[in-house]
């Protein structure tokens, strides 16, 4: 295994921080490159609401990991560089700024152009309660009374009253208050009001089991209008606290700590154990306040003191907080010509809906692309299973499953039909944490033996056997992907999958298993490479091949693509590789620590990112190796966490028909000029400009061309199916000459 | 198809085994599943004799985890084995009982000779080229925990099989009491191993060039069919490019080895050890190529299973080679060793045969004990060697301290039993069960084996030949034995009563000898 400190035999030493960048940094390029998406005028008005929104998702779970694991490795006096070269404090300096600078611009997205174009196309954002008229002002009482108020919990503070938890990312509104009728109790958080009043601190919780939108009456216009819960429960804060007069309220937000962790070797039950930190998530350090700009300087004071909060980790908004409420939006009836036209996930041509899914797969390996083509037949490979008396087995990793999982329900039914049901659900999957116990005891109900995850380790692949006794003996059909099982996604993620009876991958699929249950390694594997033990060693080999193939002159190349790259000793084995004259094509969708034009590398690396309506999600890796190609796929990307710290499967594609299509996705993707953004050696990423390229170079969108060949396909297919139903009168040729 | 799932399971020194077999005429033994579980009882019952109770708990734990593979794969059948750590447990009875106890399964321990015999027969039964292989001069390496075994073959025959102590994890814990330097290993270890290996060489391999090694190990193996050593073909290489490895390893640290050789890192120190020891046997028989062929005790188990059974076709996976030949030129290998004459060892055996297969309806044994009989025959002078006196007894004592590859202890002291008996006072079971390896049926095995072979010396007492043309017939409640031959018989009619009368006893039969004499 390459030393990323270590000199190689090449002129440059690759290892050297300046040839990587943060990624943390790259991380927050790439949510930029997501909120290019919602600047884009291209694109539908409410697909750039939904990226707007995915955006403030994407960077509240940034916060909640990312910047507090730097700053407990800063409260912890932790000095050491990353692969860049930057301290934890560095590096939380840098992102305070970039970050700080993201929020600017999403804002001024949300407010320069979202808003003004929402109330052009008939949808009017009511930002204040002061702006409601009369009319409105009697709805939205009514709806305070009818639905809200039920539900709140209004606290003040006094005394008495200590102040209240804050819940981790729950939005909330903060009030002073002063009496009506003043008492001589005074307290820490007591103020005086201008009118010389003491004044109080007091908060409710924006309750989240309620929608956050509320349409108002239609305008005689026919204009629609919405607002906000939090103004709607800002205008009645006086029915909150009866006897207080309301000095100021305004909406605060703040996230906390939410990275746990826990001695798993000390640990009896790791369920109980979770269920433990999950309460405790509630109770992690604040690191980011969000409050709504133009906040009473008291108000703010009092809440940053009581939550310990530094001025740096505040963040004044200029809108409304919490932006992921526009996903919501993206629902909204009446606006579908602003949006795409939805697409409807293919049927996968060698699979009828009523087919015994089996005997396809016996007739040949399926490859299965979402979510151009449907995720029904992963879906019905688990169902059928369940239900055929000759299965006798069913063994499954989940890590991230949908909320009312069709694969859990028949899962548990395979149970109860008396198969022999192993599931490995990774309770430390994160933030999917509750989720997976709620699975992992509903399973274990149901008669399933149930793995909760292996210590010290993720286990992140996604493999499915079934092991059947047929005629012949016993065999074995596997399900491999790169991603989850999770339907529900899977409409929305790019992913591969292929389903196989292959014996040797049915033999390394059983030793998977075995190692999940915490038997000894196999002897040998036939074809899969698993990490954390092998996949990064096989991957540095891989690449080194190649190298050597180029310092001998034969066919070198590699395309890889991956959702992030950051492994150093990957990619410093890519330098090298480069250096020595492999062409690598990397399509890298978010973190990307390599840079490109490093020097002795002869440009021959490039970087592409393609960010789409669907979220890019699928590892593929194809070698050249000496113009004997070979192709895999893999759960991991090229990251020391998957490669180190979690349970992976690279797994090759053997079929050559599948080979042909999954380099067809590759080939695809690299003539992308829409979406696809190339690394710069600044750092930067850039689209094609199509007016440098020349006209003669036609316009690609990889995703919307995937979306018409695999509908083309299908529609082919149908129409097979219709001629075949057909009866073909046959004429007397002589007659027709 | 017809198949049956078959589960082998190998409750080993370091490691607890499940193989998941399908049998069938069609297909012959096909593995499906391989479940390893890393449980060191050799370290407990090696240096301690007895196993401790958390190793108990956590075989039992894990093999009523095997117990519900079994049941997930609904098989047919299935056979446990214990081997070198269950055996040199001292309680190894109340053990047996309490893993039964506990998780249903039932597990026979077995002797160190049976156990290579299976490792052997999972070589012989698993490997197509195996026939071509021992007819040139191969040596046969299994490398277990506590011991290692060597047989030697020559022109498709077995020449002797010897066990030599320390086995790998013995080794190992051995080395732990001893401080060195990592640069002092290689010598230690041949100081260890290299006196009974030149003892070896001296006694059975002389000058004579062993060509080829075939290797039973849980270590190299792995490494060779893993093709991280060049490989000739699958699972072969030759001995040149596996010192180089072997030297390639002492430059590395455990966990470079691990890694590059994508192993456990707790595993390094055995293979070390393993290759070193593989090494040295290499360097002392002069081989050439080493063969590797990845198989473990778990098939010799399914073979055994498939073979009892009658669940494989003549001609499935091809199985030319004759197991009972190999436990018999075992025994004969012995004789030769005690110089003792083969002629009159062949005529012991025709007789007794002969007499063995005429009154198969009367005795009511086996194949196999037609076997023990056999080398009962075979083995029944060897105590000449000591003394002629007492040879029934020399006999013994010879028979019970040498190791015959492919018996069992129970079945080693019923040849023994048999060789001794057939000259000494047979001891009623009152007497015999004294020994506690035998059972009743054991007792009663030697008493009809017994009264065979005495009958058989009674018939030829002066070894000339004379019953060369014996013709055996059971009717009216008589053995009548006819010997066609001009020979002198008149001692054998004179003192054919003291011989026979056991068997009159033991069968309630009356032998009668005749002599037809032949036209001249």
């Amino acid at each position: 295994m390459g030393d990323k400190n270590s000199k190689s035999d090449n002129k440059y030493d690759y290892g050297r921080s300046e040839y990587y960048y943060n990624r943390e940094l790259s991380w927050l390029a790439f949510n930029n490159r997501v909120l290019g998406e919602a600047r884009d005028k291209e694109i539908p008005l409410f697909e750039r609401l939904k990226f707007l929104g995915i955006t403030a998702s994407n960077l509240d779970e940034f916060f909640m990991v990312r910047v507090a694991s730097l700053k407990d490795m800063v409260n912890a006096g932790y000095t050491k560089k990353d692969i860049a070269g930057m301290t934890p404090a560095e590096q939380l300096e840098v992102v305070n700024r970039a970050t700080h600078e993201l929020v600017g611009l999403q804002y001024s997205v949300y407010n320069k152009s979202l808003l003004p174009l929402l109330a052009q196309n008939g949808l009017t954002m009511i930002e204040s309660h002061e702006d409601l008229v009369r009319k409105d002002c009697a709805f939205v009482d009514r709806y305070f009374q009818d639905y809200v108020y039920p539900v709140l919990t209004p606290m003040a503070v006094d005394s008495s009253r200590p102040f209240p938890l804050i819940r981790n990312k729950s939005l909330n509104l903060g009030a002073l208050v002063s009496r009506k009728t003043v008492k001589s109790r005074r307290h820490l958080f007591n103020k005086k009001s201008s009118q010389g009043k003491e004044l109080e601190f007091a908060t409710v919780q924006v309750p989240s089991v309620l929608p956050r939108i509320i349409q108002l009456p239609e305008a005689a216009d026919g204009t629609k209008r919405v607002i906000l819960l939090e103004q709607i429960i800002e205008r009645n804060m006086d029915k909150l606290f009866l006897n207080y007069n309301i000095e100021c309220s305004f909406p605060f937000r703040i996230m906390r700590n939410a990275d746990f962790s826990f001695d798993e070797d000390e640990t009896e039950d790791l369920l109980k154990e979770i269920e433990k930190q999950l309460k405790k998530r509630q109770w992690g350090q604040a690191i980011r306040l969000e409050v709504e700009e133009g906040i009473d300087r008291r108000l703010l004071d009092i809440i940053r003191k009581e939550l310990m909060i530094d001025e740096r980790d505040i963040y004044s908004i200029p809108g409304p907080l919490d932006l992921t409420f526009l996903m919501k939006m993206y629902g909204l009836e009446g606006f579908e010509h602003l949006r795409y036209s939805p697409y409807t996930p293919q049927p996968v041509p060698e699979i009828e809906p009523d087919d015994d899914i089996f005997e396809r797969i016996r007739e040949q390996d399926i490859l299965l692309h979402h979510p151009y083509q449907t995720f029904a037949p992963v879906v019905d490979f688990i169902k059928q299973a369940a239900k055929d008396p000759q299965v006798l087995a069913i063994k499954q990793t989940l890590y991230r499953v949908s909320g009312n999982s069709p694969i859990i329900a028949a899962l548990a039914q395979a149970a109860e039909n008396g198969k022999q049901v192993s599931v490995l659900v990774e309770l430390k999957a994160r933030f999917d944490e509750e989720n997976n116990i709620v699975w992992a005891k509903k399973l274990e109900q149901a008669g399933c033996h149930v793995i909760y995850g292996l210590v010290g380790l993720k286990t992140h692949c996604k493999i499915t056997l079934v092991v059947r006794r047929e005629e012949e003996g016993i065999r074995r059909y596997v399900h491999l992907g790169t991603g989850n099982y999770n339907d529900a996604t899977a409409k929305l993620y790019t992913d591969l999958g292929i389903l196989t009876c292959n014996e040797a991958i049915g033999e390394d699929a059983t030793a998977v298993f075995n190692m999940l249950s915490g038997y000894s390694e196999p002897l040998g594997w036939n074809h899969l490479a698993l990490a954390p033990l092998w996949l990064k060693d096989r991957f540095l080999y891989l690449i080194n091949r190649e190298k050597e193939n180029a310092m001998e002159k034969r066919p070198a190349k590699i395309v890889a693509k991956m959702n992030s790259l950051c492994d150093p000793d990957v990619i410093k084995a890519l330098y090298e590789a480069a250096s020595k004259g492999v062409k690598i094509q990397l399509i890298v969708r978010g973190i990307c620590c390599l840079r490109t034009g490093v020097e002795g590398t002869n440009d021959n690396i490039e970087v592409r990112s393609i960010v789409g309506n669907f979220l890019e999600h699928a590892r593929i890796f194809y070698f050249e190796n000496a113009g004997d190609p070979e192709l895999y796929m893999a759960s991991a990307d090229w990251m020391p966490r998957n490669l180190e710290r979690r349970v992976e499967i690279l797994f090759p594609v053997l079929n050559a028909d599948l080979k042909e299509k999954v380099w067809h996705v590759l080939e695809v993707q690299l003539r992308d000029t829409q979406k696809a953004q190339f690394l710069q050696a600044d750092g930067s990423y850039r689209k094609i400009d199509s007016r440098q390229e020349g006209k003669e170079k036609s316009a690609v969108n990889a995703q919307e061309l995937f979306c018409k060949e695999y509908v083309a396909l299908a529609a082919k297919k149908e129409k097979e199916g219709q001629q075949a139903r057909t009866f073909k009168p046959e004429y007397n040729q002589a007659i027709q000459n | 198809m017809a198949y049956k799932t078959f589960a082998a399971i190998d409750v080993g020194s370091y490691e607890l085994a499940m193989k998941i077999y399908e049998i069938s005429n069609k297909n012959g033994i096909k593995e499906i599943d391989h479940i390893r579980h890393r449980i060191e009882l050799g370290t407990d019952s090696y240096f301690m004799g007895k196993i401790n109770n958390d190793r108990v708990d956590e075989l039992c734990r894990m093999l009523n985890e095997f117990m519900a593979i079994m049941r997930s794969y609904k098989v047919d059948d299935y056979k446990a084995y214990g081997t070198s750590a269950i055996r040199e447990s001292q309680n190894r009875l109340i053990l047996l009982d309490q893993i039964e106890t506990w998780t249903g399964i039932h597990i026979d321990a077995l002797s160190n000779s049976e156990q290579r015999f299976l490792d052997y027969k999972s070589v012989a039964s698993r490997v197509k080229d195996f026939q071509s292989i021992i007819e040139k001069s191969t040596a046969f390496i299994d490398i277990g925990g506590g011991s290692v075994q060597i047989s030697l073959f020559d022109e498709d025959s077995l020449v002797t099989s010897q066990n030599i102590r320390p086995g790998v994890l013995r080794m190992r814990e051995e080395l732990a009491r001893v401080s060195y330097r990592s640069y002092q290993l290689e010598d230690i270890v041949e100081e260890m191993v290299c006196d009974s290996l030149d003892s070896f060489r001296e006694m059975f391999v002389g000058d004579k060039k062993i060509q080829n090694v075939i290797l039973v190990d849980d270590y190299v193996s792995q490494i060779v069919q893993r093709n991280y050593i060049k490989t000739i073909k699958k699972g072969q290489v030759s001995t040149e490019h596996f010192l180089e490895f072997v030297d390639s390893l002492k430059k590395k640290k455990a966990r470079e080895i691990a890694m590059s050789l994508g192993l456990a890192q707790e595993n390094i120190a055995l293979l070390h050890l393993s290759a070193l020891m593989i090494k040295y046997m290499i360097k002392l028989l002069g081989a050439e190529m080493l063969w590797a062929p990845g198989v473990s005790l778990c098939d010799g188990i399914a073979y055994e299973y498939a073979e009892q059974n009658c669940l494989l076709s003549s001609d499935a996976d091809g199985m030319p080679h004759d197991f009972e030949q190999d436990i018999l030129d075992c025994a004969r290998d012995i004789n030769r060793r005690y110089h003792s004459g083969e002629y009159r060892t062949r005529e012991r055996e025709m007789i007794a045969l002969t007499i063995f297969d005429s009154m198969k309806e009367i005795h009511g044994l086996s194949r196999r004990d037609r076997v023990l009989l056999q080398l009962a025959a075979i083995l029944g002078d060897c105590g000449r060697f000591i003394s002629l006196a007492s040879v029934g007894e020399n006999s013994y004592n010879i028979i019970t301290a040498t190791e015959i590859i492919g018996l069992s202890h129970v079945e080693r002291e019923v040849v023994a039993s048999v060789v001794k008996y057939a000259t000494e006072k047979f001891d009623y079971y009152h007497i015999m069960d004294d020994n506690a390896s035998l059972d009743k049926e054991a007792y009663l095995k030697i008493a009809k084996l017994t009264a065979i072979i005495r009958l058989s010396d009674g018939m030829d007492l002066s070894n000339r030949g004379k019953c060369s043309k014996l013709k055996v017939v059971n009717k009216n409640d008589e053995l009548v034995l006819t010997v066609e031959t001009n020979a002198d018989m008149t001692l054998e009619f004179g003192l054919f009563d003291k011989y026979a009368s056991f068997f009159a006893e033991v069968y309630n039969i009356k032998p009668v000898l005749r002599q037809k004499k032949s036209n001249i």
